[in-house]
């Protein structure tokens, strides 16, 4: 209830009668005289006509036709904000890509979340309603107490380990070999279908000891994923990569190929900003990032507290709700045809 | 494959391409598929219906009233919105008036909306004559701002509404659905008061000729009436036209406007 002595009466005939003129979806802007009073009786206008006031800026309320879209409406189900949770292990790596987005390198401080952190975010996880773990680096097979990592992971939930797969030797093969195959998928990374390309990025003899590698995780009887990560101008060129990829015994749907990202040491690729990303969340020994791909860049941390969990996931949510209702109102301010 | 059915509307709002895209997809599922065409009012969507270029139109309740009259009776509704069914007209002046009802406007300015809209202009003068109040004992401001949409856009009623608030009137007029969208008198506590409400009357219909048979007729009002509020894909439609459930229509409801209409001496054409 809005105070009868202040009240402008004629905001909400002004606001019936421009809403009525639009089209669902659509959005107008109505001056407010900047008082509490206004803020709150466009609220509630807004609240029981079921229109939705996306925001209110320098005493502007801009208020769309109709509820608030699904912002999940176009998603997957597993694109969904909070259904996958990735961790970054660490971040220390046999390998120096020129375009890893995180920095990662045999000099890369290891800044590891260590099994204990791990096993509370897996167990938080389960209670946020996160179906899927993706445990990445740095190269995590450099963690010595990695099989227990992945153990408290597979225990909860359906977990993804990304991994170069040049490591799979000794001990570590040894550690490999005690991970639950039915809980667990190796997403390794491979560039291209001869050594050239992949070894460019990635180091001499790379390519080689990455295939070699994904036989190994093949014959431990592990399903392997593999990820490319490409120059946009390679995209034409995909189907001799994907031929490899079939004689290797991977499945189309295991060939996951992604553009290069203008992140970390990179200096050329797509430009991924929180607005034009769908949020993954991720969690380092630093904090909680907006997508893996930003993992070490501030401009995409969300909070540096890792718990609750649910409460970083909740803000991520949040966020980009709010970025979708600004670039679904932008979008209808500024048509470009 | 039979030929679609061709509904006429009125085009009041950019809403209606959007409401009638979702009834016209919901009809293509079958076994009655049906098509639409706008019009920007209902004097000409009526003339479309007797011409033969529509098989059905959605018409207000004058556009109904106005069909009868120019075919002697032998137009036929269909179905409308169970809020069709209780519509009703709303007296309103400033809060702390002292109105009492109708009586009370005797001497006292009253804005009505535009001249055609049978809730905020026709039927108001009838109610006031039916109170006893000879022409000339209420000062009408009439407001005309959306002739041709019988008031559909509501537009005319905000426009009564302001002329209270700017003093330039003393009561305004309007139609249920305007005193709902502004949230009664709860969101604007001590803005306007209603000092009498009508009783509920008919207000749209689906009006077709004689010439459409029964059998294209029977399948289409079957459909219609199956539309469902709990199913998720009919849901936004029926909420954007505003109804919960299509009903088969009261006729009865349309016996004040045609006592009117013609007591008023109203045109049966535009």
């Amino acid at each position: 209830m809005v105070n009868a002595a202040s009240i402008n009466r004629r905001l909400v005939l002004d606001l019936v009668e421009r809403i009525g003129g639009l089209s669902q979806g659509a959005t107008v802007a109505v001056p407010l005289d900047g008082s509490d009073a206004d803020l709150a009786l466009v609220t509630a206008w807004c609240q029981r006509s079921g229109n939705d006031l996306v925001e209110v800026v320098d005493s502007v309320a801009t208020v769309r036709r109709g509820g608030r879209p699904d912002p999940y409406a176009h998603l997957e189900p597993d694109q969904i904000p909070g259904t996958r949770l990735w961790m970054y292990t660490n971040f220390d790596c046999n390998l120096a890509c020129d375009y890893c987005c995180v920095r990662s390198s045999p000099q890369a401080r290891r800044r590891a979340l260590g099994v204990d952190r791990v096993r509370r975010l897996a167990s938080e996880a389960v209670d946020a309603g996160v179906s899927e773990l993706i445990l990445t680096g740095g190269e995590p097979f450099l963690l010595p107490d990695l099989d227990g990592l992945v153990a408290a992971c597979t225990t909860v939930l359906p977990t993804t380990l990304l991994t170069n797969a040049m490591l799979l030797r000794g001990r570590r093969l040894e550690m490999l070999h005690r991970m639950d195959r039915d809980r667990l998928v190796l997403q390794i990374s491979l560039d291209s279908p001869t050594p050239h390309l992949h070894d460019r990025h990635r180091g001499a003899r790379s390519w080689e000891r990455a295939v070699a590698g994904i036989r190994t995780a093949q014959a431990e009887g592990f399903r392997v994923r593999v990820a490319a990560t490409l120059e946009p101008a390679r995209f034409s060129e995909l189907e001799p990569f994907r031929a490899f990829l079939d004689d290797l015994g991977i499945a189309r749907d295991d060939q996951v190929i992604r553009a290069l990202a203008h992140r970390g040491v990179s200096h050329t690729g797509l430009e991924l900003t929180v607005e034009s990303l769908i949020p993954e969340i991720t969690i380092t020994a630093d904090g909680v990032y907006w997508h893996p791909v930003s993992a070490d860049d501030d401009d995409q941390l969300v909070t540096r507290e890792l718990f609750p969990l649910r409460a970083a996931i909740e803000e991520v949510k949040r966020r980009f709700i709010a970025h979708r209702a600004r670039a679904d109102a932008a979008a209808r301010w500024f048509p470009c045809a | 494959m039979t030929t679609p059915l061709i509904i006429g509307s009125v085009a009041y709002t950019p809403n209606v391409v959007t409401i009638w895209e979702g009834i016209r997809e919901y009809f293509g599922e079958g076994p009655t598929e049906m098509d639409f065409v706008l019009f920007s009012n209902y004097g000409r969507q009526v003339d479309a219906l007797l011409a033969g270029q529509i098989d059905i139109a959605w018409n207000t309740n004058l556009a109904w009233v106005r069909t009868v009259a120019q075919t002697n009776g032998q137009c036929r509704a269909l179905a409308q919105r169970d809020t069709d069914t209780v519509f009703q007209t709303i007296f309103v002046a400033r809060t702390g008036s002292a109105l009492g009802g109708l009586e009370g406007l005797k001497g006292r300015r009253l804005a009505l909306g535009s001249q055609d809209s049978a809730q905020a202009a026709i039927l108001p003068v009838h109610y006031l004559r039916q109170a006893g109040l000879a022409e000339g004992d209420v000062e009408m401001l009439r407001i005309n701002s959306d002739v041709g949409k019988h008031g559909d856009t509501g537009r005319s009623e905000l426009d009564a509404l302001r002329a209270v608030i700017d003093d330039k009137a003393d009561a305004a007029a309007l139609g249920i659905n305007t005193w709902e969208a502004i949230g009664r008198d709860e969101l604007m506590p001590g803005a306007f008061e209603v000092f009498w409400e009508s009783p509920t009357y008919s207000h749209c219909n689906f009006t077709a000729l004689p010439t459409l048979s029964e059998a294209r007729v029977a399948p289409w009002v079957e459909k219609l009436l199956a539309m469902d509020f709990g199913n998720p894909a009919h849901r936004p439609i029926l909420e954007m036209e505003g109804l919960r459930q299509w009903v088969l229509p009261q006729l009865e409801g349309y016996v004040s406007l045609f006592d009117a209409v013609k007591e008023q001496g109203i045109s049966p054409r535009w």
